[in-house]
C-alpha cells in the first residue's frame, strides 16, 4: 500500500517559492495563512540551505493526538486531514506540530482564531469530492483526480517531492549516491519515525 | 357600555404575545445539532475519499502520475 510521503532536498530548493505560490493560487488560501512556506537555514550565509516545508502528514500526528475534539482523520494512504465543521481553533494543534504547520486565519479580540487550516496534500475534507464546499473550506482535491500536490508537481528543481514514499525514497537515494553526498531527509525524522 | 380602549387593547395584547413567542423562539437551539465528544471517535463527516484511497487501481493512478511528473529526467 502507498504511503504518501513530502521530502525537500535541500541541495536543489532555490527558494523560488513557487511552491508557496502554486499550493496558494490551488487552493485559494485566505491572506495571512500559508499552508506551505520556504525556510532558509543560515541565511546570508555561504553554503546556505532552503527546503519547502508543510504539514509533513505524520505517522503518528502529534496534532491528531492532542485535538481536544478528534476532528483530525487519516486516509489509507498516510494523509493527515481534518473536519473544519468540528475543530473548535483552540490552537492545540499548532502547539504540538514540530513544522508548524497548523495556521489560523483571524487574530480577533478574547483570542479568537477561526478554524484550523493546513495543507491536506491536495486532498480537500470530509466534503463531497470536489464540491464548492469542500473547495471553499479545504481548497482543491487534486488526489480525487488522480493528481499529487500542486507545489510538488510546479517544483521547477524537482527539490520538492510529494508522492508515494517509497518512490520518493528511490529518487531520493540515487541522487546521494550519484552526488557523492549525504542523505539529509528533512523532517522525516520527526514525520515518519526514526527508521526510515 | 363597553371601554373603547379594551376593544383595541386585546388585539395589540396578543400581537404583542405573538410576537414575543416568535422573538423568543427565534433563540431555539436544537440540541439535536450538537455534536458530542467521545475520546478517540472522529465524529465529522465521512470523506468520500476514503472509499478509493488505499485500493490498487487508485494508488497505480497516483505511482504513474508521479513517474510523469516528479522523477529526475
Amino acid at each position: 500500500m502507498a504511503r504518501m510521503k513530502f521530502l525537500c532536498d535541500a541541495e536543489r530548493c532555490i527558494e523560488c517559492n513557487a511552491c508557496v505560490t502554486a499550493c496558494k493560487n490551488e487552493n485559494e488560501v485566505p491572506w495571512g495563512v500559508n499552508r506551505r512556506r520556504v525556510v532558509t537555514l543560515n541565511d546570508g550565509v555561504p553554503g546556505e540551505k532552503s527546503i519547502s516545508v508543510a504539514c509533513m502528514h505524520c505517522t503518528d500526528a502529534p496534532c491528531a493526538a492532542v485535538c481536544p475534539v478528534d476532528c483530525f482523520y487519516t486516509t489509507d494512504d498516510g494523509i493527515v486531514l481534518h473536519d473544519k465543521d468540528l475543530c473548535i481553533g483552540c490552537g492545540y494543534c499548532f502547539y504540538a506540530c514540530p513544522f508548524g504547520a497548523p495556521q489560523y486565519p483571524k487574530q480577533e479580540a478574547f483570542g479568537v482564531r477561526g478554524k484550523m487550516d493546513k495543507c491536506t496534500f491536495c486532498a480537500g475534507g470530509p466534503n463531497d469530492d470536489n464540491s464548492d464546499a469542500e473547495y471553499s473550506k479545504y481548497g482543491a482535491n487534486r488526489v480525487a483526480e488522480g493528481k499529487l500536490p500542486a507545489c510538488a508537481e510546479m517544483c521547477s528543481t524537482k527539490a520538492l517531492l510529494a508522492g508515494d514514499g517509497d518512490m520518493v525514497a528511490d529518487i531520493y537515494r540515487e541522487r546521494v549516491m550519484r552526488r557523492s553526498g549525504r542523505p539529509q531527509t528533512w523532517g522525516w525524522d520527526k514525520a515518519y519515525g526514526a527508521g526510515v | 357600555m363597553r371601554n373603547a380602549h379594551s376593544d383595541y387593547r386585546r388585539p395589540l395584547a396578543l400581537v404583542a404575545l405573538l410576537a414575543g413567542a416568535l422573538f423568543l423562539g427565534g433563540c431555539y437551539e436544537d440540541a439535536g445539532d450538537v455534536t458530542l465528544y467521545e475520546p478517540g471517535e472522529y465524529k465529522g463527516e465521512p470523506d468520500p475519499l476514503l472509499d478509493d484511497s488505499g485500493t490498487e487501481s487508485f494508488n497505480e493512478a497516483l505511482r504513474e502520475r508521479f513517474a510523469a511528473g516528479q522523477t529526475d529526467r
